[in-house]
Parts: C-alpha cells; structure tokens; sequence
C-alpha cells in the first residue's frame, strides 16, 4: 500500500527514466536517418527505436507524468486521501504492463532480435509484433482505468460534502483528462484485447481498416489527454507564479468542456486518405475537429489576456510594453510560457491537417512529425518541465541543484524544436515521407530535401542537448540541492476560484451524456460503411516480411 | 454584459467561429469543384484477389488512362508508368500484405493502401508536370520500407 506522496514520486520517477531513454532513441534515429549524416543504427534496429521513441515518449513518459500531476492535484484541492489499495493496484499494473509492453523493443535491440516490436507506435495490423507487446498495453490500459476509478472515489467523496461547490480548476483539469482517457480508451482496449493479442498468438485474420478505425479512435482524444494537462498546468499555475488572477475562470471551464464534447468524434481526420470511409464521414470529422479547436482558440485568448494584464500591473505600457515585464527569468514561467506558445504554432499547423483538401499535401510526411513535435514534444512536454521544476523541491525537499542551467534550459529547448519543426514541416510540404530510415530512393530524392533534414538534426540536437541538462538537473537535485521547506500543494495551485456556487460547466455528467452522443453519431455511419461491405480477412506478416501462421 | 472582459470574450468566440466558417466553406468549395480524395472503396477478399487485379496501364483514349498497380513488401507492380499528355489518371492500388501509402512526389496524390480494399484516386495532373515523379509508399511497411518507390513518367 502506498500513500500518495509515495505514488507521485514512483511515476515521475518513471516518467523521467522514459524521457530520457526516449530522448536517447530520437537522437539515435535523427541522426541515422538524416543524409550526410552517421547511419548510428542499421535498418532493422532502426525501425525498433523508432517504435520506442514513439511509446515511451507520445504514450507512456506524458501518461506516467500526468498519473503523478493529477494525484498532486487532487489531493492538494480537495484535501482528501486517495483509497490506497486502488492507487497501489494502478502503479502496479501500469509498471507491470510497462515492463512487458518494453520487451520486445528493449529486449530485442539487447538480444539481436530488433524486429520483435518494430511495428510503431501506432502498431497497424497486419504488421505483427511480439505477443508481449500488445499484452503489455492491454496491461498498462487496465491500470489507467483503476487510476481513473481511484481519482473519481476521492472525487465523489469531496462532492457529497461539497454540494453545489464549483469544481477547483486543477482537479476540473484532472478530471476533464481522466473524461477524454475513458471516453477514447475503449477504441483501442477493443483493437488490442479482441484483434491484436489473438492475432500476435493465435494468427487469428482481421480487417485492417477496422482495427485503424478502432486505433484512430483512440489516438486523436490521446493528444487531448496530453494537451489537457498542459493546458490546466497553465491555467493553475501561470497567475500564481504572476501573482494574479486567471482572466477568466469560466472561459478555462468552458475550453476544458470544449475539448471533453468534441476530443473524441474526431479520429478520421488521420484517416483523410484511407479508402472505404465515405468523403461524407471524412467532412463531418473535418467539422467536429474544426470544433474541438475552440478550446485551445478560448486558451490562448484566456492565457494572453493574463499575461498582458499581469505586464500592465508591473508597469508596461503600450501595445506590447506588457511583454518585457513578465519574470523571464522563471524556469517555470518561461516553461510554461514557451509551450504555450508552441500550442500556438501547433494549433495552427492542427487546422491544416484537420482539412479535408489539405491534408492531401501533407499526410505521412515530415510535416506531420515537425507538427506534433509542437504539441507532445513542445507545448507537452516544455510545460512539463517547468511543473518539474516546481515539483522537484516539493517531492525532494532540495532546491534544484542548477539555477543558471534551469534558466537557460527552456529557452534551449524552444530554439531547438522551432528549427527542428520549421524545417520538417517545409520538407513535408515537398513531399519528404516520415518512418523513413534512408532518404535515397535510388538517386530520384529531390534535392530540396537534404539541406531540410540537415537543419532539422541540427534543430534536434539543440533541443536534445536541453533535455539532457534537464534529466542531470534532475538527477543531481536530491544530491546536491539545498534543503528547503516541503510546501502542501494548495498555495501553489490557483486558491482563488473555489468561491462562489457551481455553474453549469461544473454539471459533468451532463458533458458527457452529450460526448456520448457525439461520439456515437460521428462513428456509427463509418463503421456500418466497413462492416456492410463484409469484413477482410487480413493474415498477420512480421516487420520482415514473415508471415509467422503460414 | 456590461464587463468589458465577457465583452472581449464574446468578440473573440465570434471571430474564431466564423474564422473556422471561412475554413469549412474553402473545403466545401473544393469538394464541389471535384476535388479528389480517396473514399469509396471495393473490397476485393484477398483470398480471390489473384487474376481479379492484374497491374497494368490501359489507355481509355482522349487522355484518359487507368493505372493498376499492385503494391506489395517491398515494391510497386509496375515499378514504372509512362503517359503521354495525360488529362485524367485513373489510380487503383491493391496491396495483399500489409498497410501501404501511395504518394506521387510532388503532387497531390497521397492516399492509403489497406490489404483487401482496393484505392481509387482521379489525378488530373497540372499541365506544368513533366518528366520523372519519384513516387513512393508512405507508411512503415516493415524494414524495406525506404526501398518502396516507382517512376511515374509524364510525356508532353
């Protein structure tokens, strides 16, 4: 049985041994695949720690941090305990279905059998992978799911005393993330329990179009269960360290609801250029995605006008005199505030993938990786560093062993992912493909494309440089931090909207009832469309071209 | 609505919806203009799908042609099309393995290819296109994946 402090320090701990090896793998397959460059890898372990760069990053570091942020959340605004037996049984499954899910990636690089997992990360069947693969997830999904149950209990309970309370805007966050997971997770437990896991055992024959369907429906509402958190760090935590108020409580609500109704009846705006879903689907998916937008439209509004009014306060003046008074110097700040601005760019480049005729240009090329590094690798992941960075001293009792390096370190990796995503996005727009190991193509790569890829490793590498001074900031903190008071967490989370009565952003069920809706009219026309014409029966084939059950 | 913040609110909610109108309204303007993605589909079962999809180039006169190749790991069939001043190319790619892409460099033609379901796409090239289109499969197919390319050749 473990306590929640306990909790928290297992899963950030574990987050960080993700980013880093992570971190490791994107290095290693940057490098090796740009022209000119040392091929550090060869094909097949290639592929292998390209998979493992995408789970350990895009599913497990953003979910291992956001298990530890929500419980630090809950606990500090609602100051209740969680039931011990439900957080212990979480971490235990999640490690556990981690442990096995790393195998065939880890395990086979380590072996010499590199392509036991190389499927990745979003594993399309009929490539096949390790049974130990696809067991693994199923594992680490049924923890999510008794972590979600844990966060509602304590939930529940603070609302039986609470009645007609509005809901505190972290756990409000929390529980809008925890809504997104269990609304989107269903898609893929089917995809993994009903097809896969038989498939990688048995042979058993699927349809790859359905098994995509299944996979896309739960891979759009996976960039809101990582934005979502993001977005609540910035809506908590930005007027604290500023010393002001949100500007607008309801609007945050009202964004966090956005995304709750409309994360999910999205997922065919990744399958634009499949064949078998009707251009009619496609459009309404187009629509609903142009919806789910508005929420992070209401964010930048809500974030903007919070930080102009906290410069004007410290005295700046004029159309932009607001921005040279705000505390640049805090890691934490310019974290947040420069993942903020990456959603901005990611946001952006978003509507240009959730467009029906556009996505034609764009779809499976590099633009896609310099587009969702903004979000994951940068609005993510930059706003998660800077909640470590405030974290760290609560959990360690040290302040973090290296100011200067903490102050420089997000403005690194910013530089560093915009020249890595201006210069990927530029090279998809000309046509260069992602998940390629050797941009050749016998001599007929256009020429445009080298000195892209080229920038874009230089780009990596900065922002790679910047983690790997966060992750030896980290690690030296405990060692060589002086010792400071450990604070409760509520005077750091935003104290001031807890008065007043509950509105109608704070009725949940009601969300739901409607995200329901939502999700079932978007996909019931999609899935009649592939079941009516008769299901395929596709044979399962290794990343080697071995077809395993004959 | 007195609050000037609920005021600014109000003004920036309206114009990021009608922002996304505009947005919804081009879509809409290309697709009535018969703009092309790949959607409707045949399933070909994959037990039958031999001598029922044979690759090859079949010229439908007045500029039209139809384009049938088979992808597979790891490599098109035919790994090489020539057209002379083609007006409309009818696509059709077939794949009995795995997942594949299909991608004319350069173009707008980018579309999926799911074993079993047999991918359309009408290309009416610009009339600037000419010459060697590197074209390639873009989805992880296994480890010769960076070896799936063909020629698409346009004569003028």
């Amino acid at each position: 049985m473990i306590g929640e402090r306990m909790f928290i320090k297992i899963t950030l701990l574990i987050s960080y041994i993700l980013l880093a090896v992570g971190g490791l793998f994107g290095l290693l397959q940057l490098v090796s695949r740009t022209p000119g460059a040392p091929k550090l890898v060869d094909v097949s372990q290639y592929y292998a720690i390209l998979t493992g760069h995408g789970v350990f990053l895009a599913i497990l570091w953003t979910a291992y941090f956001i298990l530890g942020l929500a419980v630090f959340v809950v606990s500090s605004e609602l100051g209740k305990s969680f039931r011990r037996s439900l957080l212990a049984s979480s971490a235990v499954l999640a490690i556990l279905g981690t442990v096995v899910a790393a195998y065939p990636i880890v395990g086979g690089l380590l072996i010499g059998e590199p392509t036991m997992g190389a499927v990745l990360y979003t594993f399309y069947p009929p490539l096949v992978a390790h049974p130990a693969f696809y067991i693994g997830l199923a594992l680490v999904l049924i923890g999510s799911w008794v972590f979600a149950a844990a966060v509602f209990d304590v939930f529940i309970r603070w609302r039986m005393e609470n009645k007609g309370s509005p809901i505190p805007l972290g756990t409000f966050g929390v529980l809008a993330t925890l809504i997104i997971w269990l609304e989107a997770t269903p898609g893929l437990a089917i995809e993994v329990i009903h097809d896969l896991i038989p498939m990688s055992l048995f042979g058993k024959r699927v349809d790859p179009l359905l098994d995509r369907t299944l996979f896309w429906y739960f891979g759009h509402p996976l960039v809101y269960f990582w934005l979502a958190p993001a977005i609540t760090a910035w809506y908590a935590l930005i007027p604290r360290i500023l010393n002001t108020e949100l500007y607008s409580t309801s609007a945050a609500k009202l964004a966090m609801v956005v995304f709750i109704l409309a994360s999910t009846p999205v997922g065919l705006h990744h399958q634009f250029a499949d064949p078998g879903l009707s251009v009619a689907s496609k459009t309404l998916h187009t629509a609903l995605t142009y919806a789910v937008a508005i929420g992070s439209f209401l964010t930048a509004f809500n974030i903007v006008m919070t930080l102009a009014r906290a410069g004007i306060e410290r005295g700046g003046y004029g159309l932009l005199g607001w921005i040279s008074k705000l505390p640049w110097r805090d890691p934490v700040f310019s974290s947040l505030t420069l993942g903020f601005l990456l959603l901005g760019v990611g946001g952006v480049g978003g509507m240009v993938n959730a467009s029906l005729n556009l996505n034609n240009v764009v779809h499976n090329t590099l633009w896609i990786v310099g587009h969702f590094h903004t979000t994951v690798g940068g609005a993510v992941t930059l706003t998660f560093i800077g909640v470590s960075y405030l974290l760290a001293p609560q959990l360690f009792g040290r302040s973090i062993a290296g100011m200067v390096a903490a102050r420089i370190q997000p403005y690194l990796w910013f530089t560093g992912l915009v020249i890595f995503s201006v210069a990927y996005h530029i090279a998809g727009i000309l046509g260069a493909p992602r998940r390629v190991y050797d941009y050749t193509y016998g001599g007929l790569a256009p020429l445009s494309w080298d000195p892209l890829l080229q920038a874009g490793m230089i780009g990596g590498l900065v922002f790679w440089l910047s983690g790997a001074i966060f992750i030896s900031n980290l690690v030296l903190t405990p060692l060589l931090g002086k010792p400071v008071a450990r604070l409760d967490g509520s005077p750091m989370l935003g104290g001031g909207n807890n008065s007043g009565r509950a509105s109608i952003y704070d009725r949940l069920s009601l969300w739901i009832y409607i995200a329901v809706i939502l999700i079932v009219l978007a996909y019931t026309i999609p899935v009649a469309e592939i079941f009516s014409r008769g299901l395929v029966q596709a044979v399962c084939i290794t990343p080697q071209g071995i077809r395993p059950f004959g | 609505m007195e609050d000037p913040g609920v005021r600014r609110e109000i003004i920036w909610i309206i114009s990021v919806v009608a922002l996304l109108a505009v947005f919804l309204g081009s879509i809409a303007y290309a697709l009535s203009r018969g703009y092309s993605v790949a959607s409707e589909a045949e399933v070909l079962p994959l037990e039958k799908a031999t001598g029922l999809f044979e690759p090859g180039v079949k010229k439908l006169g007045d500029g039209r042609y139809q384009v049938d190749i088979v992808a597979y790991i790891w490599g098109f069939r035919p790994s090489r099309v020539e057209l002379e001043n083609p007006r409309e190319v009818i696509i059709r790619i077939y794949s009995r393995d795995v997942i594949h892409g299909f991608q004319i460099v350069g173009t707008n033609v980018n579309a999926m290819v799911i074993p079993g379901y047999i991918t359309t796409i009408v290309w009416r090239p610009p009339y600037n296109i000419n010459g060697t289109l590197l074209t390639i499969c873009n989805e992880y197919c296994g480890i010769g994946h960076s070896d799936m390319y063909m020629e698409f050749i346009i004569r003028r």
